[in-house]
């Protein structure tokens, strides 16, 4: 983060999202809650299926784990933790789930892995939908605020007035999802840009080369699926604090399906890119129930006639978005993001002379089709 | 990281065989690579070259017979702790990974490095030194190699040749005991294989390396090679300097061809 922000790139950027609780309603902090939690999910999923090209279908499963983990062991029933230390326990429960099925993570390759994950989403809808003590059965359970020092993210407990806006739960729950991603975005591009990251990238493009050169194939296999594991967990613990109460529905196969399609998308294999792709995936169905009464051939949400609702018309786009995508730019919209900075006459001057005779090989590849 | 004081070992490659589904790749084979020599194996196509250096890196299980390094029995061996010994190799058919040519060669310094998962992801300040300091000694390997220009440089837009350098320059990122080359020219031209013959041998001067070569390129091996083995279906038919292999008569009828395959004749 600090390199990022010393280059400037990020600054007006933090400085921006920092500033937005003043100036925007509920709604629009609520969408971006769910978009950072979102996006902190699909880095994990990012890691595991761009960078070490293990694909997973039971992501869902883990956010479940993350999110249930934080309600019962900050929660009644349960331990009654401090929700801050649960939180933490939580994300290491991910972690550790992750790790108990790693004999087969380490040892299965790509789509088949997918297959196997497959089972995980419907076990673990099945354990929320028995374990009542835990999980409180269909009807689910509350999830308890988060408190830290004294300060809670909810809506009272200290009343809060900054520079006369009140800061009800949207607010402080936008700097609690900022900091979490801040945290997510720093720990991922250290570890795809350290030694963790080039031996997932190897173990992806080639298995023997990543053995001759001393990786231990199987242990960054199970280590990838550990590690999008955790984020899986952060990431559902923050979307249970957003939701305020969890059901087992929620977690099922269409959301392991979504943040395949976040980080599609988005790009394979780049934080950006997956951020991009689950701010996307989540915003679009949230704006579209929004906005349903100006949207052509969208019904209004709750009514009954014959058009499509929002949720669904939202999911028939980002299909669209998914076709298009993997037709017109295979590496996602972080892809055509740096295709198009290429193209901006001002960048490239600013980096020609610093990497003159790269510049000259990396052009005609923009060409080939 | 670059003190191996210690000279290099003796590999040595005793009754190794190995079976394909009815097909005898390797049939007791043995030859010994002098420590510090370079050791050229030769022969005509599916004579099992590459079989011996997948059992080497330890790709592929022999169903008999021992690899030693120093002692050590290496077909007992994960292929990422035979790297961890020192032995790095590199492929006939290319294979590097995406990223930049230093990516790649980074890839080479994984076995010398420490930083897992919670160090990088934490930027610890062991993790960021420790990629820094092995990141300039890449450097100077890319440099040494003539990759020097081409260090930051996508390795998808390089041309064969220079593909083929950076498996070698990654190779030498272990710091290896012991460098297997497979067909390290193959596909080059005159002037990159009479280059890549000088970088073969300045390096295995400076840095004191065995090396064990298969190559198809008679004047390389001729140039390069302290002692040559030559397979034939699997069995090898001759040890000796260049010179010797060159005269022995088995070794002619391997490559000539006669009606006579190779069997135990004459």
């Amino acid at each position: 983060m600090s390199d990022l922000l010393k280059r400037g790139r990020l600054l007006p950027l933090v400085l921006l999202l920092a500033a937005l609780p003043f100036y925007v309603d509920a709604f629009w902090l609520r969408i971006g809650l769910f978009a950072m939690a979102a996006a902190i999910g699909a880095v994990g999923l990012g890691l595991l299926a761009g960078t070490a090209g293990q694909l997973s279908l039971g992501h869902a499963f883990f956010l479940a784990v993350g999110a249930y983990g934080y309600a019962w062991l900050a929660g009644e029933p349960g331990p009654g933790l401090p929700p801050a230390l649960a939180l933490v326990l939580a994300v290491l429960l991910a972690g550790a789930a992750g790790g108990l099925f790693s004999p087969l993570a380490g040892r299965v390759k790509g789509i088949y892995l997918g297959v196997a994950t497959l089972a995980l989403v419907f076990l673990g809808h099945h354990v929320l939908l028995t374990a009542d003590s835990v999980t409180g059965g269909f009807n689910g359970r509350s999830v308890p605020p988060l408190t830290l020092g004294g300060f809670t993210f909810a809506d009272t407990d200290p009343e809060l007035v900054v520079l006369g806006v009140p800061f009800g739960a949207e607010e402080r729950l936008w700097y609690l999802g900022l900091a979490l991603f801040a945290l997510t975005w720093v720990t991922a591009r250290g570890i795809l840009r350290g030694r963790p990251g080039r031996a997932l990238v190897a173990v992806r493009d080639s298995e023997t080369a990543a053995a001759v050169m001393g990786v231990d194939v199987a242990r960054y296999r199970s280590a990838a699926f550990v590690v999008s594991s955790m984020y899986a967990g952060l990431a559902g613990a923050l979307l249970a604090l957003g939701f305020r109460r969890i059901v087992p529905d929620y977690f099922g196969l269409a959301l392991s399906v979504d943040y395949l399609a976040m980080i599609v998308i988005g790009g394979l294999g780049s934080v950006a890119g997956a951020t991009a792709g689950a701010v996307f995936v989540t915003a679009l169905p949230l704006l579209m129930t929004r906005y349903a009464d100006h949207l052509p051939l969208v019904a209004a949400p709750g009514s009954t006639g014959g058009a499509v609702g929002p949720t669904e018309a939202a999911r028939y786009l980002y299909g669209a978005a998914i076709v298009l995508i993997l037709l017109y730019a295979p590496d996602g919209l972080h892809g055509l993001a740096r295709r198009l900075r290429a193209r901006v006459p001002g960048r490239r001057a600013k980096a020609a002379p610093a990497t003159a005779p790269t510049a000259a090989p990396a052009r005609p590849k923009e060409h080939t089709p | 990281m670059t003190d191996r004081t210690t000279p290099p070992p003796e590999l040595a490659v005793q009754d190794v065989t190995v079976r394909f589904a009815g097909l005898t790749a390797l049939d007791d084979v043995s030859f010994t690579v002098a420590p510090g020599s370079v050791h050229a194996v030769i022969g005509p196509n599916g004579a099992g070259k590459s079989t011996c250096f997948n059992v080497l890196s330890g790709l592929c299980r022999p169903a008999s017979g021992t690899v030693r390094l120093d002692g050590t029995d290496l077909t007992r061996l994960a292929p990422h702790r035979i790297a961890r010994l020192g032995v790095a190799r590199t492929f006939q058919n290319i294979v590097t990974t995406e990223g930049t040519v230093a990516d790649n060669l980074m890839l080479g310094r994984h076995a010398l490095t420490r930083a897992g998962f919670a160090a990088s992801a934490l930027h610890l300040p062991s993790a960021v030194r420790e990629q820094r300091a092995h990141r300039d000694r890449a450097r100077e390997i890319a440099e040494l190699t003539g990759l020097g220009d081409l260090f930051d440089t996508p390795v998808a837009v390089l041309s064969y040749g220079d593909r083929k350098r950076v498996e070698f320059a990654r190779a030498l990122c272990l710091e290896p005991r012991v460098l297997l080359l497979d067909e390290p020219v193959a596909g080059m031209n005159g002037a990159e294989r009479v280059r890549t013959a000088e970088v073969i041998r300045d390096v295995r001067q400076q840095l004191g390396l065995s090396v064990v070569l298969v190559e198809h390129d008679m004047g390389l091996v001729m140039r390069l090679a302290d002692e040559v083995t030559v397979l034939d279906f699997g069995r090898a038919i001759a040890h000796g300097t260049p010179e010797e292999v060159r005269r022995d008569p088995e070794v002619l009828r391997a490559y000539l061809g006669t009606d006579d395959t190779g069997e135990d004749a004459a």
